[in-house]
This record gives C-alpha cells, structure tokens and sequence, in this order.
C-alpha cells in the first residue's frame, strides 16, 4: 500500500517487532491489550502508545479497534463470502497469514 | 440503568480529544439503538444492546470460549429476552470466529424470523463497537440511553435475495426505490450488503465505518488515511480481525 515491505508475520504474532510499520508493536501491543482482559496491562500500553503518537492518532487508533470489532462479526454472524475481488488478489496473502485455518473461510467457496 | 439524556456523550477522562464527526456518529448510533426498528421495538434493541455489553462478562461465554466443544448451559443474569435470543446475541458477541452455518439454522428453526436476526445482529455488533472504542480510549462504557417508544416498520425489501450468505441481500443493482440510497457509488463489499435485509442497519454501519475507518467508497484508495497512516491503519485492522480470528 505504501511501497514499503510489510512483516504480515507481525499481525499474527508470528513475528515480533513493528513489521515495517511505525510504531507497529506498540500498535499490535495495545490492540491485544484492548481485546483482552488484562486492564493493568491495557493502561500500561496505552501510555506507551500515546506516548509514541499523536493524540489523533491514538483516537483513530480507538475508533478503528471499535470499527473492526463491528465489521468482524457481522461478517461472521452473516455467513458473507470474501468479495470475488478480494479474494483473487489475496490469495498470497491468505497464505502467509494462514487465513484458511478461520472457521469462517468455510463461507468462502474454495477457501478452507 | 439508562442514561437520562441521548444528547451528551460522556468523554470524562478522555486521554485526547475527539474529533467532531466521530463524537456526532457515536451520538446517532446510541439513538439508533434505542428506536424502534425494522422488527424490534426500541425496548427490544435497548434490551438487545445491553444484553451484547453483558455478554462480555458472563461466564458460561468465558467457558465456552475457553473450551474445545461448545459449552452448554445458561447465561447470567435474568435478561427480558427469550433464552434463544441472549444465547444467539451472546455468542455473536463473545465467540464469533465458532460461528457456523448449522449453527445459524438453528437459530432460524427455533422461530427467529432471519429479518429480526439480521437486525439482532447489527444491534449487537454496533454496541461491540461502541464498547471496544470506550475500552481502548479509557473511558466507562457510554451509557445506553432509554428505549423511544414506537412501533417497528416491519419494511422487507423485496430486492434482498440468498446471494452466497446465510442471509437474503440486496444487490447493488436491486438497490432501488425506498433502498436507492444504500450503497453509494462504486465498489460494494459484501460486508455492507450483510445487513442489507434490514436496510437501516446498512445505513448505521455505513455511518459507523465511515467515522471510525473510512467511507466506504474511499476504502480501495490507499490514499485515503486520517491522522494514522493508511498503512498503519491496515495494520491495526488485521491485527484486530486476526484476534478476532475473522476470515473475511
């Protein structure tokens, strides 16, 4: 998207560090931390996110954890397939991430 | 229980502050939770949108999650909606990535009408939204404000056809009369069809995207970006729909 090589490794956790992205492992640190349970943890890596970013980005970090924990399960309470589109130029990508392990790819024909 | 005013939202201990349009989105998506809707009324989604916040702290879904097989059992608390209907909005919110076809046919077999579904589903979803942005800002929960009394539209379009999901959608090209503002122009993912049964949950998750992503039309332009770069952006996306184990 940007030119720049990305670790899609660092999304899954397969991988540690920024994944080529700026400020990635505080990025992943703090979405873990939000998605889980741990409020300790959650506090202490929100200050280490806002303390690395703007205070605009921290809050479209917020929004964008919140838009995608909306957009997920729709898509898995609905039973949608991945767009055809998406699906023909992801195929690499799926891969290394190893999407096809995901109950949902069963909604995708040809996908798990 | 409910919050006295739908007008404020409480943003006491904000770390930053909040851009105008997402506080305004985030303000319509409380009052769309409280009205009346396609198939419920407004005590109904009230009911439903606390019963997705409760969810998060019941403990046969900690179970459940935790274990190999579905656990079965009964879910805390003594909600006012049928027990099919807290199990399916508890599990749409706790344990999405077990969601599964045969699972969805029974719900439907039991009775619920997939038009009441697919809104019990945009209610749900929404408060999970609302309610992960609250807990990564720092601040309490926003208070679901009190149920606007009315009756539900009771509005199926005749468009929404099975297309590939487990639900009827309407297709950008059944778009049409009361539906022709839908969609937008350009490319439409399947994840705005989703809802589209029940056309006003498509346009509260379009509101919702568009404030707390992106527009929906701009998706495909990797140029589009807000204070984030775009490819952090994407970054957190995955991240989140990777924990979420989310194949779409």
């Amino acid at each position: 998207m940007s030119g720049k090589a990305v670790e899609l490794g660092a999304v899954t956790g397969q991988v540690a560090g920024d994944g080529g992205i700026e400020h990635g492992a505080r990025l992943i640190a703090f979405t873990d931390a939000v998605l889980g349970s741990d409020d300790g943890r959650l506090a202490r890596e929100r200050e280490a996110l806002r303390a690395v970013i703007t205070p605009e980005a921290f809050v479209d970090t917020c929004a964008l954890i919140g838009a995608f924990n909306v957009v997920d399960r729709v898509a898995d309470a609905t039973g949608i397939p991945l767009d055809a589109m998406l699906y023909e130029g992801s195929q690499d990508v799926r891969d290394e991430l190893g999407l096809a392990r995901f109950r949902s790819a069963a909604n995708t024909p040809g996908a798990s | 229980m409910y919050a006295e005013r739908t007008d404020e939202l409480d943003y006491t201990g904000a770390p930053a502050p909040v851009r105008q349009d997402l506080v305004e989105a985030q303000r319509f998506l409380l009052n769309h939770l409280r009205s009346p809707g396609t198939w419920w009324t407004g005590a109904e989604r009230v009911a439903i949108a606390w019963e997705s916040r409760r969810a998060t702290s019941c403990g046969l879904c900690r179970e459940r999650k935790a274990s190999l097989s579905p656990a079965m059992g009964r879910h805390e608390g003594v909600p006012p909606l049928p027990a099919t209907i807290v199990d399916a909005v508890h599990r749409i919110r706790t344990d999405p990535a077990r969601l599964s076809k045969s699972w969805f046919d029974g719900v439907i077999a039991e009775g619920l009408d997939v038009g009441r579904y697919v809104e019990l589903v945009g209610v749900t979803t929404l408060t999970a939204g609302l309610d992960a942005f609250a807990r990564a800002f720092g601040i309490a929960p926003f208070a679901i404000p009190p149920p606007r009394p009315g009756e539900p539209s009771r509005h199926r379009p005749e468009s929404a056809k099975p297309e590939g999901a487990w639900v009827p959608m309407i297709a950008p090209e059944g778009a049409v009369g009361p539906e022709a503002d839908l969609y937008g122009g350009g490319f439409v993912p399947n994840i705005m069809r989703a809802l589209s049964l029940v056309p006003d949950e498509v346009r509260a998750l379009r509101l919702s995207s568009s404030a707390h992503y992106v527009p929906v039309e701009q998706i495909p332009d990797p140029t589009v970006r807000r204070a984030l770069t775009r490819p952090q952006m994407e970054f957190v996306a995955a991240r989140v729909s990777a924990l979420n184990e989310c194949f779409y």
